[in-house]
Protein backbone atom coordinates (compact mmCIF):
# COMPACT_ATOMS: atom_id res chain seq x y z
CA UNK A 1 0.00 0.00 0.00
CA UNK A 2 1.38 3.30 -0.84
CA UNK A 3 0.81 5.93 1.59
CA UNK A 4 0.05 9.57 0.60
CA UNK A 5 0.21 10.87 4.03
CA UNK A 6 1.62 9.13 7.29
CA UNK A 7 1.70 10.29 10.70
CA UNK A 8 3.92 8.54 13.30
CA UNK A 9 3.83 9.78 17.19
CA UNK A 10 2.36 12.49 16.15
CA UNK A 11 2.15 14.97 19.73
CA UNK A 12 1.19 18.73 19.90
CA UNK A 13 1.12 20.82 23.27
CA UNK A 14 0.18 24.26 23.98
CA UNK A 15 1.31 25.54 27.50
CA UNK A 16 -1.24 23.61 29.64
CA UNK A 17 -2.99 21.87 26.86
CA UNK A 18 -2.27 18.71 24.84
CA UNK A 19 -3.48 19.04 21.73
CA UNK A 20 -2.52 15.84 20.31
CA UNK A 21 -0.96 12.52 21.89
CA UNK A 22 0.82 10.05 19.70
CA UNK A 23 -1.06 10.16 16.80
CA UNK A 24 -0.04 7.33 14.40
CA UNK A 25 -2.53 6.93 11.11
CA UNK A 26 -1.73 6.87 7.74
CA UNK A 27 -3.92 8.12 3.92
CA UNK A 28 -3.12 5.52 1.42
CA UNK A 29 -2.81 6.81 -1.84
CA UNK A 30 -5.85 7.55 -4.33
CA UNK A 31 -8.57 7.05 -1.16
CA UNK A 32 -11.11 9.23 0.23
CA UNK A 33 -10.24 9.24 3.53
CA UNK A 34 -12.50 10.54 6.46
CA UNK A 35 -10.61 12.42 9.56
CA UNK A 36 -13.96 12.29 12.18
CA UNK A 37 -14.02 13.48 15.75
CA UNK A 38 -16.33 15.73 18.04
CA UNK A 39 -15.69 19.30 18.13
CA UNK A 40 -11.87 20.48 19.85
CA UNK A 41 -10.88 16.70 19.01
CA UNK A 42 -7.91 17.77 17.46
CA UNK A 43 -8.70 17.26 13.84
CA UNK A 44 -8.31 21.01 12.57
CA UNK A 45 -4.61 21.26 14.37
CA UNK A 46 -3.59 17.30 12.76
CA UNK A 47 -4.78 18.92 9.51
CA UNK A 48 -3.08 22.14 9.94
CA UNK A 49 0.17 19.80 11.11
CA UNK A 50 0.54 17.68 8.03
CA UNK A 51 -0.04 21.08 5.54
CA UNK A 52 3.13 22.55 7.54
CA UNK A 53 1.23 25.28 8.45
CA UNK A 54 2.31 24.46 12.64
CA UNK A 55 4.89 22.33 13.33
CA UNK A 56 4.26 19.02 15.56
CA UNK A 57 5.83 19.30 19.55
CA UNK A 58 7.08 15.69 18.54
CA UNK A 59 6.61 12.51 16.19
CA UNK A 60 7.13 12.27 12.32
CA UNK A 61 4.84 13.28 9.42
CA UNK A 62 5.74 12.26 5.48
CA UNK A 63 4.13 12.92 2.60
CA UNK A 64 4.83 10.50 -0.08
CA UNK A 65 7.64 9.22 2.16
CA UNK A 66 8.96 12.91 2.98
CA UNK A 67 9.13 14.13 6.12
CA UNK A 68 7.07 17.51 6.09
CA UNK A 69 9.59 19.02 8.39
CA UNK A 70 12.53 18.40 6.48
CA UNK A 71 11.32 18.88 3.07
CA UNK A 72 8.35 21.46 3.79
CA UNK A 73 8.50 22.79 0.08
CA UNK A 74 8.44 19.70 -1.51
CA UNK A 75 5.34 18.45 0.37
CA UNK A 76 3.85 21.76 0.33
CA UNK A 77 3.72 21.68 -3.33
CA UNK A 78 2.01 17.93 -3.41
CA UNK A 79 -0.76 19.28 -1.10
CA UNK A 80 -3.75 21.11 -2.03
CA UNK A 81 -5.57 22.61 1.47
CA UNK A 82 -8.92 24.23 2.11
CA UNK A 83 -8.75 25.47 6.04
CA UNK A 84 -12.04 25.20 7.96
CA UNK A 85 -11.98 28.96 7.12
CA UNK A 86 -12.26 29.48 3.59
CA UNK A 87 -9.22 31.56 2.64
CA UNK A 88 -11.24 33.96 0.46
CA UNK A 89 -10.55 37.80 -1.00
CA UNK A 90 -13.91 38.97 -0.97
CA UNK A 91 -13.44 42.02 -2.94
CA UNK A 92 -11.91 40.20 -6.05
CA UNK A 93 -13.65 38.69 -9.13
CA UNK A 94 -13.45 34.68 -8.88
CA UNK A 95 -11.44 34.29 -12.00
CA UNK A 96 -8.81 37.33 -10.52
CA UNK A 97 -8.69 35.09 -7.13
CA UNK A 98 -7.24 32.08 -8.60
CA UNK A 99 -5.34 33.53 -11.25
CA UNK A 100 -3.77 35.03 -8.01
CA UNK A 101 -3.81 31.88 -6.11
CA UNK A 102 -1.78 30.50 -8.99
CA UNK A 103 0.85 33.03 -9.54
CA UNK A 104 1.89 32.48 -5.70
CA UNK A 105 1.91 28.60 -6.39
CA UNK A 106 3.77 28.65 -8.97
CA UNK A 107 6.84 30.85 -8.08
CA UNK A 108 9.00 27.31 -7.78
CA UNK A 109 7.35 24.69 -9.87
CA UNK A 110 5.91 24.97 -13.07
CA UNK A 111 1.91 25.29 -13.43
CA UNK A 112 0.51 25.65 -16.48
CA UNK A 113 -0.94 28.97 -17.36
CA UNK A 114 -4.52 27.40 -17.95
CA UNK A 115 -4.45 25.59 -14.97
CA UNK A 116 -6.90 27.95 -13.49
CA UNK A 117 -9.08 27.67 -16.18
CA UNK A 118 -8.91 24.32 -16.18
CA UNK A 119 -10.11 24.39 -12.11
CA UNK A 120 -12.90 27.07 -12.96
CA UNK A 121 -14.45 24.42 -15.44
CA UNK A 122 -13.63 21.52 -12.97
CA UNK A 123 -15.07 23.37 -9.83
CA UNK A 124 -18.27 24.65 -12.17
CA UNK A 125 -17.67 28.21 -11.65
CA UNK A 126 -17.39 29.14 -15.18
CA UNK A 127 -20.68 31.15 -15.25
CA UNK A 128 -19.68 33.27 -11.91
CA UNK A 129 -15.91 33.93 -12.83
CA UNK A 130 -16.74 37.48 -13.49
CA UNK A 131 -18.19 37.80 -10.26
CA UNK A 132 -17.08 39.50 -7.36
CA UNK A 133 -16.58 36.52 -4.45
CA UNK A 134 -17.91 38.28 -1.34
CA UNK A 135 -21.29 38.71 -3.79
CA UNK A 136 -21.85 35.06 -4.24
CA UNK A 137 -23.81 32.53 -2.52
CA UNK A 138 -22.61 30.59 0.11
CA UNK A 139 -22.32 27.52 -1.43
CA UNK A 140 -20.43 29.36 -4.40
CA UNK A 141 -18.04 31.08 -2.05
CA UNK A 142 -17.47 26.85 -1.06
CA UNK A 143 -16.72 25.91 -4.45
CA UNK A 144 -14.19 28.40 -5.09
CA UNK A 145 -12.33 28.17 -1.75
CA UNK A 146 -12.00 24.43 -2.79
CA UNK A 147 -10.68 25.65 -6.29
CA UNK A 148 -8.03 27.15 -4.76
CA UNK A 149 -7.02 24.06 -3.01
CA UNK A 150 -6.71 22.14 -6.76
CA UNK A 151 -4.95 25.08 -8.04
CA UNK A 152 -1.39 23.09 -9.47
CA UNK A 153 -3.27 20.02 -9.24
CA UNK A 154 -1.94 18.39 -6.26
CA UNK A 155 -1.78 14.78 -5.76
CA UNK A 156 -3.11 15.46 -2.00
CA UNK A 157 -6.42 16.95 -0.99
CA UNK A 158 -7.20 18.11 2.87
CA UNK A 159 -10.33 19.56 3.13
CA UNK A 160 -11.63 20.29 6.56
CA UNK A 161 -15.33 20.90 6.83
CA UNK A 162 -15.87 21.48 3.36
CA UNK A 163 -19.89 21.44 3.63
CA UNK A 164 -20.61 22.98 7.20
CA UNK A 165 -22.47 25.87 7.38
CA UNK A 166 -24.20 25.09 3.96
CA UNK A 167 -27.70 24.41 3.48
CA UNK A 168 -28.85 20.96 1.65
CA UNK A 169 -28.99 21.25 -1.70
CA UNK A 170 -24.75 23.24 -1.28
CA UNK A 171 -23.96 20.24 0.80
CA UNK A 172 -25.03 17.71 -1.84
CA UNK A 173 -22.87 19.65 -4.42
CA UNK A 174 -20.32 20.34 -2.95
CA UNK A 175 -20.45 16.25 -1.37
CA UNK A 176 -20.70 15.61 -5.74
CA UNK A 177 -17.68 17.50 -6.73
CA UNK A 178 -15.70 16.40 -3.65
CA UNK A 179 -16.54 12.77 -5.69
CA UNK A 180 -15.37 13.60 -8.46
CA UNK A 181 -11.92 14.78 -7.56
CA UNK A 182 -11.59 11.11 -6.30
CA UNK A 183 -10.44 10.03 -9.82
CA UNK A 184 -7.26 12.21 -9.29
CA UNK A 185 -5.98 12.28 -6.10
CA UNK A 186 -6.11 11.68 -2.89
CA UNK A 187 -8.43 12.95 -0.22
CA UNK A 188 -8.53 13.86 3.59
CA UNK A 189 -11.49 14.96 4.19
CA UNK A 190 -12.90 16.10 8.20
CA UNK A 191 -16.45 16.32 8.63
CA UNK A 192 -19.10 16.32 11.04
CA UNK A 193 -22.08 14.81 8.34
CA UNK A 194 -21.20 10.88 9.56
CA UNK A 195 -23.71 10.32 6.38
CA UNK A 196 -21.54 12.05 3.84
CA UNK A 197 -18.35 9.54 5.30
CA UNK A 198 -20.89 6.66 4.62
CA UNK A 199 -21.22 7.91 0.88
CA UNK A 200 -17.77 8.66 0.29
CA UNK A 201 -15.19 7.93 2.05
CA UNK A 202 -13.84 4.33 1.92
CA UNK A 203 -11.23 4.84 5.22
CA UNK A 204 -11.82 6.44 8.16
CA UNK A 205 -9.96 7.98 11.07
CA UNK A 206 -11.74 8.78 14.33
CA UNK A 207 -9.82 11.22 16.90
CA UNK A 208 -10.85 11.72 19.77
CA UNK A 209 -9.47 14.17 22.66
CA UNK A 210 -5.92 14.06 20.61
CA UNK A 211 -6.19 10.37 20.52
CA UNK A 212 -6.94 8.16 17.15
CA UNK A 213 -9.43 5.90 18.61
CA UNK A 214 -10.19 3.74 15.46
CA UNK A 215 -8.49 4.16 11.91
CA UNK A 216 -8.28 1.82 8.89
CA UNK A 217 -10.83 0.61 5.96
CA UNK A 218 -14.43 1.21 6.81
CA UNK A 219 -16.03 -2.18 5.63
CA UNK A 220 -12.50 -3.57 8.25
CA UNK A 221 -13.90 -1.44 10.78
CA UNK A 222 -17.25 -2.42 10.98
CA UNK A 223 -16.15 -6.12 10.86
CA UNK A 224 -14.33 -5.64 13.43
CA UNK A 225 -17.03 -4.48 15.50
CA UNK A 226 -19.59 -6.75 14.06
CA UNK A 227 -18.83 -9.01 17.50
CA UNK A 228 -22.81 -8.28 18.15
CA UNK A 229 -25.36 -8.06 15.25
CA UNK A 230 -28.25 -7.06 14.81
CA UNK A 231 -31.17 -9.24 12.52
CA UNK A 232 -34.71 -8.04 12.19
CA UNK A 233 -37.03 -10.38 10.60
CA UNK A 234 -41.28 -9.74 9.71
CA UNK A 235 -43.28 -12.46 10.10
CA UNK A 236 -47.26 -12.89 9.86
CA UNK A 237 -47.89 -15.58 12.42
CA UNK A 238 -46.29 -15.70 15.79
CA UNK A 239 -46.83 -18.50 18.58
CA UNK A 240 -44.93 -17.81 21.96
CA UNK A 241 -43.17 -21.64 21.42
CA UNK A 242 -41.29 -20.93 19.21
CA UNK A 243 -39.00 -18.41 21.02
CA UNK A 244 -37.11 -21.15 23.28
CA UNK A 245 -36.82 -23.09 19.81
CA UNK A 246 -35.11 -20.64 18.40
CA UNK A 247 -33.07 -19.53 22.05
CA UNK A 248 -31.87 -23.25 21.61
CA UNK A 249 -30.20 -23.09 18.27
CA UNK A 250 -29.02 -19.45 17.60
CA UNK A 251 -26.22 -17.43 19.95
CA UNK A 252 -29.31 -15.25 20.90
CA UNK A 253 -28.55 -12.50 23.33
CA UNK A 254 -31.82 -11.09 23.22
CA UNK A 255 -35.34 -11.19 21.24
CA UNK A 256 -37.74 -8.82 20.81
CA UNK A 257 -40.98 -9.56 19.43
CA UNK A 258 -43.35 -6.29 18.32
CA UNK A 259 -46.61 -7.14 17.20
CA UNK A 260 -48.30 -4.58 15.54
CA UNK A 261 -51.50 -5.07 13.22
CA UNK A 262 -51.48 -8.57 11.53
CA UNK A 263 -47.70 -8.26 11.46
CA UNK A 264 -44.77 -9.27 14.05
CA UNK A 265 -41.54 -7.64 13.80
CA UNK A 266 -38.40 -10.39 15.22
CA UNK A 267 -35.42 -7.85 16.15
CA UNK A 268 -32.76 -10.74 17.02
CA UNK A 269 -29.74 -9.62 19.10
CA UNK A 270 -26.64 -12.57 17.88
CA UNK A 271 -23.20 -12.94 19.28
CA UNK A 272 -20.58 -13.58 16.71
CA UNK A 273 -19.32 -12.82 13.32
CA UNK A 274 -21.49 -15.56 11.46
CA UNK A 275 -24.64 -14.63 8.46
CA UNK A 276 -27.19 -16.44 10.82
CA UNK A 277 -29.77 -15.16 8.22
CA UNK A 278 -30.38 -18.63 6.90
CA UNK A 279 -30.61 -20.37 10.31
CA UNK A 280 -33.65 -17.82 11.20
CA UNK A 281 -35.34 -18.59 8.04
CA UNK A 282 -35.44 -22.39 8.50
CA UNK A 283 -36.53 -22.20 11.99
CA UNK A 284 -39.38 -19.50 11.07
CA UNK A 285 -40.32 -21.37 7.75
CA UNK A 286 -40.61 -25.15 9.61
CA UNK A 287 -42.64 -23.29 12.33
CA UNK A 288 -44.85 -22.08 9.66
CA UNK A 289 -44.28 -18.06 10.68
CA UNK A 290 -44.74 -16.88 7.15
CA UNK A 291 -41.63 -15.06 6.82
CA UNK A 292 -41.92 -12.03 4.70
CA UNK A 293 -38.61 -10.28 5.29
CA UNK A 294 -35.09 -10.81 6.70
CA UNK A 295 -32.53 -7.60 6.72
CA UNK A 296 -29.39 -7.72 8.56
CA UNK A 297 -28.58 -4.16 10.09
CA UNK A 298 -25.33 -3.12 9.20
CA UNK A 299 -22.70 -1.49 11.58
CA UNK A 300 -22.53 2.00 9.83
CA UNK A 301 -19.92 4.97 10.50
CA UNK A 302 -22.46 6.64 12.80
CA UNK A 303 -22.25 3.69 15.27
CA UNK A 304 -18.69 3.31 15.21
CA UNK A 305 -18.12 7.17 15.88
CA UNK A 306 -21.12 6.78 18.84
CA UNK A 307 -18.82 4.06 20.30
CA UNK A 308 -15.47 5.86 19.96
CA UNK A 309 -16.34 8.69 21.59
CA UNK A 310 -19.04 7.08 23.73
CA UNK A 311 -16.39 7.76 26.97
CA UNK A 312 -16.46 11.10 26.59
CA UNK A 313 -19.68 11.65 26.35
CA UNK A 314 -19.91 10.03 29.44
CA UNK A 315 -17.27 11.64 30.92
CA UNK A 316 -19.48 14.64 29.81
CA UNK A 317 -22.75 14.28 31.15
CA UNK A 318 -21.41 12.80 34.56
CA UNK B 1 16.31 36.57 -7.40
CA UNK B 2 13.71 37.32 -10.57
CA UNK B 3 11.50 34.54 -9.15
CA UNK B 4 11.93 36.03 -5.69
CA UNK B 5 11.06 39.50 -7.27
CA UNK B 6 7.84 38.06 -9.14
CA UNK B 7 6.78 36.83 -5.86
CA UNK B 8 6.71 40.32 -4.62
CA UNK B 9 5.25 41.86 -7.41
CA UNK B 10 1.98 39.78 -7.57
CA UNK B 11 1.48 40.43 -4.29
CA UNK B 12 2.03 44.66 -4.35
CA UNK B 13 -0.09 44.32 -7.51
CA UNK B 14 -2.99 43.00 -5.11
CA UNK B 15 -2.93 45.29 -2.94
CA UNK B 16 -2.25 48.29 -4.73
CA UNK B 17 -5.76 47.20 -6.72
CA UNK B 18 -7.33 46.74 -3.59
CA UNK B 19 -6.27 49.90 -2.16
CA UNK B 20 -7.29 52.40 -4.98
CA UNK B 21 -10.53 50.36 -5.72
CA UNK B 22 -11.47 51.78 -2.33
CA UNK B 23 -12.83 54.95 -1.40
CA UNK B 24 -10.71 55.24 1.73
CA UNK B 25 -7.38 56.07 -0.20
CA UNK B 26 -9.08 58.76 -1.58
CA UNK B 27 -10.92 60.55 1.37
CA UNK B 28 -7.61 59.94 2.87
CA UNK B 29 -5.44 61.86 0.23
CA UNK B 30 -8.50 64.68 -0.11
CA UNK B 31 -7.85 64.99 3.79
CA UNK B 32 -4.43 65.75 3.40
CA UNK B 33 -4.09 67.43 0.49
CA UNK B 34 -6.88 69.87 2.07
CA UNK B 35 -5.74 70.26 4.86
CA UNK B 36 -1.84 70.50 3.77
CA UNK B 37 -3.02 73.45 1.04
CA UNK B 38 -4.98 75.41 3.67
CA UNK B 39 -1.98 75.36 6.52
CA UNK B 40 0.33 76.07 3.26
CA UNK B 41 -1.77 79.07 1.69
CA UNK B 42 -2.10 80.35 5.49
CA UNK B 43 1.71 80.47 6.27
CA UNK B 44 1.95 82.16 2.89
CA UNK B 45 -0.41 84.96 3.61
CA UNK B 46 1.17 85.13 7.11
CA UNK B 47 4.37 85.46 5.60
CA UNK B 48 5.25 89.43 5.27
CA UNK B 49 8.78 89.45 3.66
CA UNK B 50 8.74 87.22 0.69
CA UNK B 51 12.12 86.32 0.50
CA UNK B 52 13.85 83.05 -0.43
CA UNK B 53 15.24 82.67 3.46
CA UNK B 54 11.91 83.66 4.72
CA UNK B 55 9.86 81.23 2.36
CA UNK B 56 11.44 78.22 3.58
CA UNK B 57 11.74 79.02 7.38
CA UNK B 58 8.21 80.45 7.41
CA UNK B 59 6.33 78.50 5.33
CA UNK B 60 8.55 75.76 3.95
CA UNK B 61 9.71 74.14 7.08
CA UNK B 62 6.36 74.27 8.87
CA UNK B 63 4.71 72.93 6.06
CA UNK B 64 7.26 69.56 6.21
CA UNK B 65 6.80 69.35 10.26
CA UNK B 66 2.67 69.77 10.21
CA UNK B 67 2.73 67.12 7.26
CA UNK B 68 5.00 65.17 9.63
CA UNK B 69 2.08 64.97 11.75
CA UNK B 70 -0.41 63.92 9.32
CA UNK B 71 1.62 61.37 8.47
CA UNK B 72 1.70 60.40 12.03
CA UNK B 73 -2.34 59.35 11.83
CA UNK B 74 -2.34 58.40 7.86
CA UNK B 75 0.10 55.77 8.22
CA UNK B 76 -1.53 53.67 10.65
CA UNK B 77 -4.51 53.99 8.95
CA UNK B 78 -3.24 52.75 6.09
CA UNK B 79 -1.28 49.81 7.60
CA UNK B 80 -3.60 48.63 10.49
CA UNK B 81 -5.56 46.39 8.44
CA UNK B 82 -2.81 45.00 6.23
CA UNK B 83 -2.15 41.76 8.29
CA UNK B 84 -4.37 42.10 10.69
CA UNK B 85 -7.48 41.50 8.39
CA UNK B 86 -5.67 38.64 6.67
CA UNK B 87 -5.47 37.49 9.55
CA UNK B 88 -8.71 37.77 10.87
CA UNK B 89 -9.75 36.81 7.20
CA UNK B 90 -7.95 33.45 7.72
CA UNK B 91 -6.34 34.73 3.98
CA UNK B 92 -2.75 34.72 5.97
CA UNK B 93 -3.27 31.03 5.38
CA UNK B 94 -3.04 31.22 1.95
CA UNK B 95 -0.37 32.59 1.99
CA UNK B 96 1.71 30.91 4.38
CA UNK B 97 1.15 28.25 2.30
CA UNK B 98 1.74 29.57 -0.87
CA UNK B 99 5.18 29.93 -2.35
CA UNK B 100 5.97 32.93 -0.84
CA UNK B 101 8.25 33.61 2.32
CA UNK B 102 7.36 36.34 5.28
CA UNK B 103 9.91 38.64 3.92
CA UNK B 104 8.05 38.32 0.17
CA UNK B 105 4.55 39.24 2.36
CA UNK B 106 6.24 41.94 3.93
CA UNK B 107 7.75 43.79 1.59
CA UNK B 108 4.61 43.40 -0.94
CA UNK B 109 2.67 45.33 1.82
CA UNK B 110 5.62 47.38 2.66
CA UNK B 111 5.72 48.51 -1.08
CA UNK B 112 2.30 49.22 -1.42
CA UNK B 113 1.27 50.82 1.81
CA UNK B 114 4.55 53.40 0.05
CA UNK B 115 2.87 53.82 -3.19
CA UNK B 116 -0.04 55.29 -1.72
CA UNK B 117 1.99 57.60 0.81
CA UNK B 118 4.00 58.54 -2.53
CA UNK B 119 0.98 59.22 -4.49
CA UNK B 120 -0.48 61.67 -1.77
CA UNK B 121 2.64 63.63 -1.10
CA UNK B 122 3.22 63.89 -4.81
CA UNK B 123 -0.24 66.10 -5.14
CA UNK B 124 1.13 68.29 -1.84
CA UNK B 125 4.10 68.68 -4.74
CA UNK B 126 2.44 71.49 -6.24
CA UNK B 127 2.40 73.92 -3.50
CA UNK B 128 5.90 74.35 -4.07
CA UNK B 129 5.69 74.19 -7.77
CA UNK B 130 3.38 77.64 -6.92
CA UNK B 131 5.91 78.93 -4.79
CA UNK B 132 8.30 78.53 -8.01
CA UNK B 133 6.24 80.45 -10.08
CA UNK B 134 6.90 83.19 -8.11
CA UNK B 135 11.11 82.96 -8.06
CA UNK B 136 11.79 80.56 -5.14
CA UNK B 137 14.43 78.60 -6.25
CA UNK B 138 15.86 77.41 -2.86
CA UNK B 139 15.02 73.31 -4.45
CA UNK B 140 17.76 71.61 -2.25
CA UNK B 141 16.04 72.31 0.69
CA UNK B 142 12.29 71.19 -1.17
CA UNK B 143 14.17 67.61 -1.87
CA UNK B 144 15.79 67.51 1.15
CA UNK B 145 12.52 67.58 2.81
CA UNK B 146 10.80 65.46 0.83
CA UNK B 147 13.16 62.96 0.98
CA UNK B 148 12.72 63.16 4.61
CA UNK B 149 9.41 62.77 4.69
CA UNK B 150 9.62 59.66 2.67
CA UNK B 151 11.95 57.98 4.97
CA UNK B 152 9.63 59.14 7.82
CA UNK B 153 6.77 57.54 5.89
CA UNK B 154 8.65 54.23 5.08
CA UNK B 155 9.56 54.67 8.73
CA UNK B 156 6.23 54.54 10.09
CA UNK B 157 5.00 52.34 7.93
CA UNK B 158 7.53 49.83 8.92
CA UNK B 159 6.31 50.58 12.18
CA UNK B 160 2.66 49.82 11.51
CA UNK B 161 3.02 46.83 9.93
CA UNK B 162 4.61 45.53 13.10
CA UNK B 163 1.69 46.77 15.06
CA UNK B 164 -0.74 45.35 12.21
CA UNK B 165 0.71 41.85 13.04
CA UNK B 166 0.45 41.78 16.64
CA UNK B 167 -3.46 41.41 16.41
CA UNK B 168 -6.26 40.12 13.74
CA UNK B 169 -8.12 43.31 15.29
CA UNK B 170 -7.40 46.30 13.47
CA UNK B 171 -8.56 48.65 15.73
CA UNK B 172 -5.64 47.49 18.28
CA UNK B 173 -3.17 47.47 15.75
CA UNK B 174 -3.70 51.61 15.16
CA UNK B 175 -3.77 52.24 18.52
CA UNK B 176 -0.43 50.27 19.10
CA UNK B 177 1.00 52.09 15.90
CA UNK B 178 -0.08 55.91 17.27
CA UNK B 179 1.38 54.97 20.80
CA UNK B 180 4.34 53.08 19.52
CA UNK B 181 4.71 57.14 17.63
CA UNK B 182 3.85 58.84 20.53
CA UNK B 183 6.27 57.27 22.40
CA UNK B 184 9.26 58.24 19.92
CA UNK B 185 7.87 61.53 20.35
CA UNK B 186 7.68 61.69 23.80
CA UNK B 187 11.67 60.81 23.64
CA UNK B 188 12.29 64.01 22.30
CA UNK B 189 10.47 65.74 24.90
CA UNK B 190 12.45 63.91 27.84
CA UNK B 191 15.52 64.70 26.06
CA UNK B 192 14.92 68.15 26.34
CA UNK B 193 14.50 67.74 29.99
CA UNK B 194 16.82 65.81 31.09
CA UNK B 195 20.23 67.09 32.73
CA UNK B 196 21.99 64.27 31.69
CA UNK B 197 23.74 65.62 28.60
CA UNK B 198 24.42 62.12 26.89
CA UNK B 199 21.32 60.74 27.93
CA UNK B 200 19.77 63.44 26.34
CA UNK B 201 21.81 63.14 23.32
CA UNK B 202 21.11 59.42 22.93
CA UNK B 203 17.18 59.85 23.87
CA UNK B 204 17.22 62.82 20.63
CA UNK B 205 19.30 60.12 18.70
CA UNK B 206 16.70 57.77 18.97
CA UNK B 207 13.58 59.16 17.99
CA UNK B 208 12.66 59.84 14.35
CA UNK B 209 12.10 63.54 14.31
CA UNK B 210 15.65 64.81 15.16
CA UNK B 211 16.44 63.21 12.27
CA UNK B 212 13.59 64.25 10.23
CA UNK B 213 14.14 67.95 11.26
CA UNK B 214 18.06 67.64 9.65
CA UNK B 215 16.20 66.82 6.44
CA UNK B 216 13.56 69.72 6.84
CA UNK B 217 16.63 71.97 7.54
CA UNK B 218 18.75 70.91 4.28
CA UNK B 219 21.43 69.23 6.72
CA UNK B 220 21.43 65.83 5.98
CA UNK B 221 23.73 63.74 7.77
CA UNK B 222 25.05 60.10 6.45
CA UNK B 223 23.84 59.04 10.50
CA UNK B 224 20.34 60.37 9.05
CA UNK B 225 20.31 57.64 6.64
CA UNK B 226 21.50 55.04 8.82
CA UNK B 227 19.04 55.69 11.63
CA UNK B 228 15.75 55.69 8.65
CA UNK B 229 17.20 52.08 7.30
CA UNK B 230 17.69 50.90 10.56
CA UNK B 231 14.54 52.02 11.89
CA UNK B 232 12.32 50.19 8.76
CA UNK B 233 15.24 46.84 9.25
CA UNK B 234 14.24 46.57 12.69
CA UNK B 235 10.84 46.77 12.63
CA UNK B 236 10.94 44.47 9.60
CA UNK B 237 12.39 41.93 11.49
CA UNK B 238 9.99 42.27 14.21
CA UNK B 239 7.09 41.19 11.82
CA UNK B 240 8.93 38.75 10.55
CA UNK B 241 9.27 37.43 14.30
CA UNK B 242 5.57 38.08 15.03
CA UNK B 243 4.78 36.24 11.83
CA UNK B 244 6.89 33.75 12.60
CA UNK B 245 5.32 33.04 16.17
CA UNK B 246 1.89 31.78 14.59
CA UNK B 247 3.97 28.87 14.02
CA UNK B 248 5.43 27.92 17.30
Amino acid sequence: MERAIELINVSKTYPGVTALSDVTFSVKKGSVHGFLGPNGAGKSTTMNIITGLIPPSGGTVKVFGEDVLQNPEKTKRRIGFLPEHPPLYGTMKVEEYLKFVQGINSLRSTVGHDDYQETLELCGLKDVSHRLIKNLSKGYRQRVAIAQALIGRPDIVILDEPTVGLDPSAIVEIRELIYSLRENHTILLSTHILHEVNLICDHITIINRGVITNSGPIRELQSASEETQVIQAEIMSWRDEIKPLLFRDLPLEDLHVQTKDDFTKLTFKLKGKDDYRAWISDILVKNNCQLLGLTKQSVDVENLFKSATEEESKGRFQ
Amino acid sequence: MKTWLKGISILYKKEIKDAFLSPFVYILSGLFIGLGGWVFFSLLLASKNVTEATLTASVLTPSFSLYRFILMIICPLLTMRLLSEEKKNHTIELLFLSDLDNIQIILSKFFSSMTIVLFMLGLTVLFPVILGFSGYSDWGVVISGYAGLIFLSAAYISLGLFASSLSSNYVICLILAIFMMLGMWFMVLSAGNTENYIVGLILRYFSESFHFENFVRGTVRSFNFVYFLSFIGFFMFLTEKSLNSRKW
